[in-house]
């Protein structure tokens, strides 16, 4: 498997939060490649991998196949689209930002940019219910294609940057699938620690509402969140920050289980897998927090990609760590 | 034109650095004209017509288009720089760029949103405090690929907009541009200097040496100017509206154009029944600024195209305002003689 392609191909399918269903489609394909049983139930992508072994406890690799985007809310009588969030929205930067809106076809569209004249001056930013899509159509035509509740994506092709740097839009959490896919296909058909399966969850940037579900459906005894986690850059917290380049970010915190965080920083030495240590204080924000309290509670962790600008059209990752990042996760599984 | 005006746009040329920008525009009027480059960089072409008028008529567009200027490279390998133009930085924080003379990719980063304070979140970002991530682990790789001063551009792609409208960075004034081309390719009633300038953006600097160099009588400027018909927005403040005709100026920031001139330009779209509209507000200004009182005075006329998000990696603009100017200003060649 390339993991460039795969992780360009996944961030350049639209799936914001309630509408996966384009981005599913193509991860469920993806991973019928490992886990021929994979199938869509409820939203989330769901297979389980290698032979079931008796008396294994059952491990979850989750990556959550939503991104943040918008949602149609009206359309004026002048043919512009107003919209609402989904997920956390940076309101600095939306104007002038192509869009996708994701109708009965896919219809492109720029976010209106208010000129200076008519905001006396400028150095207030944009609110939600303020913002409106210029699609070039009229009313009448986009009532034919588009309607309330049509999901909206950034409208971005990712590119490379140096190195193995690479920038795009939904980079979080599609390289967290990739990772899961990669470390399948690193695990071939080695015996395996625990019986395994697979939850590409919808619905976490709106609160994790996928997982809950799937949690429910697979009941593991262990599940990592493999997710994206903040990497430095000018403007952020060095201190709350791992580094591009680095490796995977093992997850520490009250809410997560210290048995399997040492379990990753043990397999991470002995394979020789460079990672960093991100410490949290009480939840998440991950998919990790739905897992670890499902049904009589699970074992959990996070393994986070580093990444720049997140919840941006300009996220930045480092494949060397999407590379590593999977690495791990096949030492930590497999038989050892 | 839509052809034509896809690889003007997609062309890059910051102002002071439009030679890719010069060389593509030309390729395609060497052979329809006599050309020169001046010493600043513009391109000042005299085009036959059917007869020699009395007087000088010059038409001119910029080539140069805004973006920014490479100015430091941090020992992060960060890249801070300068807008080169006017750039409102909420149209820059979050995008794609191209930088260098290898056009590699970079973004301008931001902090994640999680991150900011509430207090920050609403407040709009300044230019000081943006960077360009190329991806580069400190300055010593970076300086593999920028050099100070390089250029930085708008990475955006030319798109369509519903069934008449076009999304790409440079439109301003590569529309000009590609007007003026096509208008070389043509049969005109009379010789015409037509002039691409450099310099616009950084003010006026192309067109003040060019002007002096070409000392027309007339003057036709082709620009594109601010629309502001966006959700909201109503009457005046509207300035003018997309899809409405060419936009004739009777003043702006710079200059108040000549009056039969202006009223010329409403008879012959009234003539020819297409729409024509005037901006409703004293705003902007274009190389007619300095076109206008070159030497002993130019009678000086500009005609706009109505263009959305100005100054951004997405302008738009309708295809049919493109038409209709394109109309206008043949049939100008023809009659402005008659003033």
């Amino acid at each position: 498997m390339d993991i460039k392609k795969t992780v360009i191909a996944l961030a350049e399918a639209g799936g914001a939060s309630g509408s996966e269903e384009c981005a599913a489609e193509l991860a469920l394909s993806m991973l019928r490649e490992y886990c021929p049983d994979a199938e869509i139930i409820n939203g989330n992508v769901i297979g389980h991998f290698g032979a079931h072994k008796e008396g294994l406890p059952l491990l979850v690799l989750d990556a959550h196949i939503d991104q943040i985007g918008f949602v149609v809310t009206y359309i004026t009588d002048e043919g512009f689209v107003k919209v609402g969030n989904i997920g956390g929205i940076d309101r600095r930067l939306l104007p002038a930002q192509p869009v996708v809106i994701h109708g009965k076809r896919d219809i492109k569209g720029v976010i209106c940019s208010v000129p200076p004249h008519l905001t006396n001056g400028g150095s207030e930013v944009l609110e939600i219910e303020d913002a409106a899509i210029d699609t070039g159509m009229t009313k009448a035509e986009l009532e034919e294609v588009i309607g309330a509740g049509d999901s909206i994506t950034f409208d971005v092709k990712c590119r490379d940057l140096i190195g193995r740097r690479i920038t795009g839009g939904a980079l979080d959490d599609r390289c967290g699938v990739a990772s899961i896919l990669y470390a399948l296909e690193l695990l071939g058909d080695k015996p395996l620690a625990y019986n395994a399966a697979v939850i590409f969850s919808t619905q976490e940037e709106v609160g994790e509402r996928g997982a809950k579900i799937g949690a429910f459906e697979v009941d593991p005894d262990i599940a990592l969140a493999v997710d994206v986690s903040f990497a430095y850059a000018i403007g952020e917290d060095e201190s709350k920050c791992g580094y591009l380049g680095k490796g995977p970010m093992i997850g520490v915190s009250p809410s997560l289980s210290r048995e399997i965080s040492d379990k990753l920083f043990t397999a991470a030495k002995n394979a020789d897998i460079p990672c960093q240590t991100e410490v949290m204080s009480g939840l998440t924000s991950t998919n990790a927090d739905r897992y670890s309290v499902n049904r009589c509670g699970a074992k959990a962790c996070t393994v986070s990609i580093p990444l720049r600008n997140m919840h941006t059209p300009v996220e930045v990752i480092d494949l060397e760590d999407v590379e590593l990042t999977a690495k791990l996760l096949a030492e930590f599984i497999r038989e050892g | 034109m839509k052809e034509l005006l896809k690889e003007l746009c997609l062309a890059d040329g910051v102002s002071g650095d439009e030679s890719a920008v010069r060389e593509l525009i030309i390729s395609r009027i060497k052979d329809v004209c006599e050309y020169s480059v001046d010493n600043l960089g513009s391109i000042i072409c005299f085009k036959k017509g059917k007869k020699a008028p009395a007087k000088k008529l010059m038409i001119c567009a910029h080539m140069d288009e805004v973006g920014f200027i490479i100015t430091y490279i941090r020992p992060d390998g960060t890249l801070s720089f300068g807008n080169v133009g006017g750039i409102d930085p909420s149209v820059v924080i979050g995008r794609q760029v191209k930088v260098g003379k290898e056009h590699i990719s970079g973004v301008v980063g931001s902090t994640a949103v999680h991150n900011l304070s509430r207090e920050q979140r609403e407040k709009a970002p300044k230019t000081d405090s943006l960077y360009i991530d190329i991806g580069a682990a400190d300055r010593a790789e970076a300086e593999k690929y920028v050099s100070l001063g390089d250029c930085a551009y708008f990475d955006s792609e030319f798109t369509e907009l519903g069934g008449s409208r076009i999304k790409s960075k440079a439109l301003d004034d590569r529309a000009g541009c590609a007007i003026m081309i096509e208008l070389m390719h043509e049969e005109l009633e009379y010789d015409t200097y037509f002039v691409f300038n450099v310099q616009e953006e950084i003010g006026l600097r192309g067109a003040t040496a060019s002007a002096y160099s070409v000392a027309p009588d007339y003057a036709i400027v082709l620009e594109t100017t601010t629309a502001a018909d966006i959700d909201g927005a109503a009457g005046a403040k509207k300035v003018c509206e997309v899809g409405r005709g060419p936009v004739v100026s009777f003043m702006d920031r710079h200059t108040i154009y000549d009056k039969e001139l202006y009223r010329l330009a409403f008879d012959i779209a009234e003539e020819q029944s297409f729409p024509c509209q005037t901006k409703t507000m004293i705003a902007g200004g274009n190389d007619a600024g300095a076109v206008h009182i070159s030497g002993r005075g130019v009678r000086t006329m500009a005609v706009s195209l109505p263009c959305r998000y100005l100054h951004s990696p997405s302008c738009v603009i309708d295809t049919a305002d493109l038409e209709n100017s394109y109309k206008l200003v043949k049939t100008l060649i023809g009659r402005i003689h008659e003033i």
